[in-house]
């Protein structure tokens, strides 16, 4: 196999200061699909997006077939014969699966007039090429989400792309799906496609790849085939140190009902059932995890927990009070809540580090305020802030300093530490570790244990089996807004909790 | 905090070269006008004169300052400079009391006329979920002709030939001891309370959060249409304070155009300082030393006074976008510099 791509001394520094890759060198091989894996922050989206000609490198040269290149957008990449496929999906959903393939490149006829039949064709002739699973007049509105990513694949071969880039491809698929992803990709590999995959996820790294580069900190660890590799070597590659991957709960009996949901419909502004008759019970020293696949009721249940829209019939019921219907300040004396969303509504970015922290707090905690509550006492705000610091092991230079120059891990840490710090009984957990790297991911575990052993009750929404399976003690199953299964933790597995995600049924062999 | 002043000073510095440009191909001498502008609002006989200018524009600059801030859109402040003028005005007609009560008395009435006025607005979004952004820049336009057709019908004073009140009472006139008008005093306090409850009050801060991230401050425990309430009325009151004030300080009574374009300017240097409230201050202060400045200026060097209209804008629009453009130019900078040291 020859040597297709060579990536020679890359350094990109973000102004002012971030150092997101410092001197990498990598070389990928005609054939072969190569895994760039490494934490959140280590550099592997930098460095295909400066491959794929979005970002320029401040140093370095990328040699293309022999031939040192140098692509200023991904115009000329493409052209060169390299694309990359985003996590995020950008297809127009109106259109049909033909007529997004050919949007930039269209063929047309006379007086520039779009050719529908041929380019129609063409389309359908690459779909049977590569014998994708793909109706060309599917609009793209109506086909699942791996389908759209497959659409976004036949875009780049149909622009005879060879060298293709997959940024985390896998984190918008159910579990059920990638399968036949990784078919798809094998398949392009054996025609002599070449496949670069970024992903965090070890064992679809380790099931796939040809060969793995491991990056950390912006610093290149060492490229390695993927038969000599196994999950826990490349997780401590990654991480710099040994990571432990088994259940971490010991047993521990049950207190009191802590939170409650009974009988909770909610319908919505557009008559839209969003969840039916949602039953829940939390107790005490408990961690009850809510698996679904995403936009299944998750996020109109957090909101009616919240207080942010109101259950059109049912209550939720907080150590034995009706809270339904309470100001989100009363619900918050018993709820801490621990968004995924950090930007929207765990954090207020822009705004200093202490002022996040103090975040209801100020309005709960006597010790914050001055005056009757009317004057902040931001002697205890800075001295609250350090506390926060110190206990949840953040990494920043101050509590004066804007919350968005944290790293995402470190915003996290900080929200929990304000959110955990409230000592609410209950404490709801919306993707505690959405986008978090290994590291950071095993420390929220830990912390969210800790908790499980000061006897607070806990909701998980999770997306994630492992971490589900990794925590909870009870597991509940939601399918279009509907609960569908009541499971111990220990009396079922991932595969049929898994099924029970896609099919809403408990799965008959 | 240098970075901030940085910014600041080199777009104030461009605007001017770029005003001393316009003037060059005009045929006038730059240097000239510039300094017969600082000279007429900066000479010692001069300079409270000056500031007793700038305390509309100030007031009027933390009345928008805290309610963007906040993320109240009060565009209103126009229209609440008028009710507060108004009701001032009205007060100082019908009341006599002593000058210790009677001019307290006044202030507060201005403020709840523009407290008043705001306070529509607040309701309207609160009942029908009207944006403010709409609705208080038509109740502009009813404060405009309703005060209006109060001077020229019901407090019309007898015999003026165009549309004014009577005189107020005397003891509801702002005392002035020598040259230094007593407004400044009133500026500096509004200042210091509006600071204060702006950064460190809990309700300041809740305004600021909420401003920046509505969401996490509800998800917080924040009551979001109470601070929004709270944050209309107090700009509201504001603005009607510094219409208050100028007819209180100014002619001493209503008369037609009392407004000016001070609220317009208020909305402007909001802008330009960025929402801060001291340098709210700062730029209020200087834009009240430009327009003081550009009376002299027109009076010696024969520049039409409108230029500084003109020079203010280009200070707003350069230090704006000055802001981000200089943000990146640093940050550039100093990636450089890391690059170096690498190297190195």
């Amino acid at each position: 196999m020859d040597d297709i791509i060579e990536m020679n001394r890359i350094v990109k520094i973000f102004p002012p200061a971030l150092i997101a890759l410092d001197d990498v060198s990598v070389t990928f091989r005609r054939g072969e699909i190569h895994a760039i894996v490494g934490e959140n922050g280590a550099g592997k989206s930098t460095l295909m997006k400066i491959l794929y000609g979005m970002h320029p490198a401040d140093s370095g040269e990328i040699i293309h077939n022999g031939k040192k290149v140098k692509f200023l957008d991904p115009g000329e990449s493409i052209l060169a014969g390299i694309g990359m496929v985003h996590q995020e999906i950008l297809l127009v959903s109106q259109y049909t699966v033909w007529e997004n393939v050919i949007l930039g490149i269209e063929p047309v006829k006379f007086f520039d007039r779009l050719d529908e039949k041929k380019a129609r064709r063409q389309v359908k002739a690459k779909i049977d090429e590569f014998n994708f699973n793909l109706d060309p007049d599917a609009r793209v509105e109506d086909i699942s989400i791996a389908a759209r990513q497959k659409v976004e694949i036949l875009k780049l071969l149909f622009r005879n792309v060879s060298i293709l880039i997959m940024d985390e491809p896998t984190s918008v698929l159910t579990p059920q799906e990638i399968p036949e992803l990784f078919d798809e990709l094998k398949r392009l590999r054996d025609n002599g496609d070449t496949i670069l995959f970024i992903s965090h996820h070890l064992e679809e790294v380790l099931e796939l790849s040809d060969r793995i580069t491991v990056l950390r900190k912006g610093k290149k660890v060492g490229t390695i085939e993927a038969g000599e590799a196994n999950k826990t070597m490349l997780a401590q590659m990654m991480v710099g140190r040994e990571v432990i991957f088994e259940s971490i709960r010991k047993f521990q009996p049950a207190g009191d009902v802590v939170f409650e949901i009974n009988g909770v419909n909610y319908t919505d502004p557009d008559k839209k059932q969003r969840l039916t008759d949602i039953n829940l019970q939390v107790r005490a020293g408990e961690i009850v995890g809510i698996a679904g696949v995403e936009g299944n009721g998750q996020l109109e249940l957090v909101q009616v927990i919240m207080g942010l829209v109101e259950p059109t019939s049912g209550s939720v019921r907080a150590l034995g009070e009706d809270i339904t219907r309470a100001p989100i300040l009363e619900k918050r004396k018993k709820i801490a809540f621990v968004s995924q969303d950090r930007a929207n509504m765990g954090a207020c970015i822009p705004a200093r580090i202490t002022e996040n922290v103090i975040m209801t707090h100020h309005r709960l905690n006597k010790r914050f305020t001055k005056w009757g509550g009317r004057v902040l006492d931001s002697r205890q705000a800075g001295l609250f802030t350090n506390e926060v610091r110190d206990k949840f092991d953040v990494q920043m230079s101050s509590g004066e300093a804007v919350f968005k120059s944290l790293s995402g891990g470190n915003q996290q840490k900080v929200i929990l530490g304000r959110e955990l710090l409230l000592e609410a009984p209950f404490i709801l957990l919306d993707q505690p570790t959405r986008g978090l790297d290994v590291g950071s991911i095993e420390y929220v575990h830990q912390q969210i244990m800790d908790m499980r052993t000061q006897q607070r009750g806990m909701l998980l929404i999770s997306a994630d089996l492992e971490e589900l399976f990794r925590l909870c003690d009870r597991l509940v199953v939601m399918h279009r807004g509907k609960i569908v299964a009541e499971l111990i933790t220990e009396q079922t597995n991932v595969t049929e909790v898994g099924y029970l995600m896609l099919e809403g049924a408990a799965y008959e062999a | 905090m240098r970075r901030k002043i940085l910014v600041n000073v080199i777009g104030v510095l461009l605007a001017f070269l770029l005003g001393a440009l316009v003037m060059l191909f005009q045929g006038y001498n730059p240097l000239e006008t510039y300094f017969r502008l600082f000279q007429y609002s900066l000479s010692p006989g001069k300079i409270t004169y000056t500031l007793s200018n700038s305390v509309p524009l100030v007031l009027t600059g933390l009345s928008a300052s805290v309610a963007f801030a906040s993320g109240a859109i009060n565009l209103g402040q126009p229209g609440q400079l008028l009710i507060g003028a108004l009701f001032a005005t009205v007060g100082g007609l019908y009341l006599n009391l002593p000058q210790v009560l009677m001019i307290p008395t006044l202030l507060i009435l201005a403020m709840v006329g523009g407290a008043l006025w705001s306070g529509i607005a607040a309701v309207l979004k609160y009942w029908f979920n009207m944006s403010e952004f709409i609705t208080t820049l038509m109740l502009n336009m009813i404060a405009d002709y309703f005060t209006y057709w109060a001077i020229t019908y019901p407090f019309f004073e007898k015999n003026a030939n165009h549309p004014q009140t009577p005189l107020i009472n005397q003891s509801g006139w702002i005392p002035e001891w020598g040259n230094f008008n007593t407004n400044i005093l009133v500026m500096i306090l509004a200042f210091v309370v509006i600071w204060f409850i702006v950064n460190r009050a809990t309700a300041g801060y809740e305004w600021r959060i909420s401003g920046q991230n509505s969401l996490f401050s509800r998800l917080g425990g924040v009551n979001i249409s109470k601070n929004y309430l709270a944050v209309m009325l107090l700009t509201g009151a504001l603005a009607g304070l510094a219409g208050g004030m100028v007819v209180m300080a100014g002619p001493h009574r209503f008369i037609k155009d009392i407004g000016a374009n001070y609220a317009w300017d208020g909305v402007m240097i909001a802008m330009v300082a960025n929402t801060d409230i001291v340098l709210t201050l700062v730029y209020g202060i200087f834009f009240g030393i430009l327009q003081t400045g550009a009376v002299g200026m027109e009076l010696i060097t024969a520049v039409p006074k409108e230029l500084i209209q003109v020079l203010q804008a280009v200070i707003v629009l350069i230090v704006v976008s000055g802001r981000v453009y200089f943000e990146s130019l640093f940050a550039s900078f100093e990636a450089r510099r890391r690059m170096r040291e690498r190297v190195a």
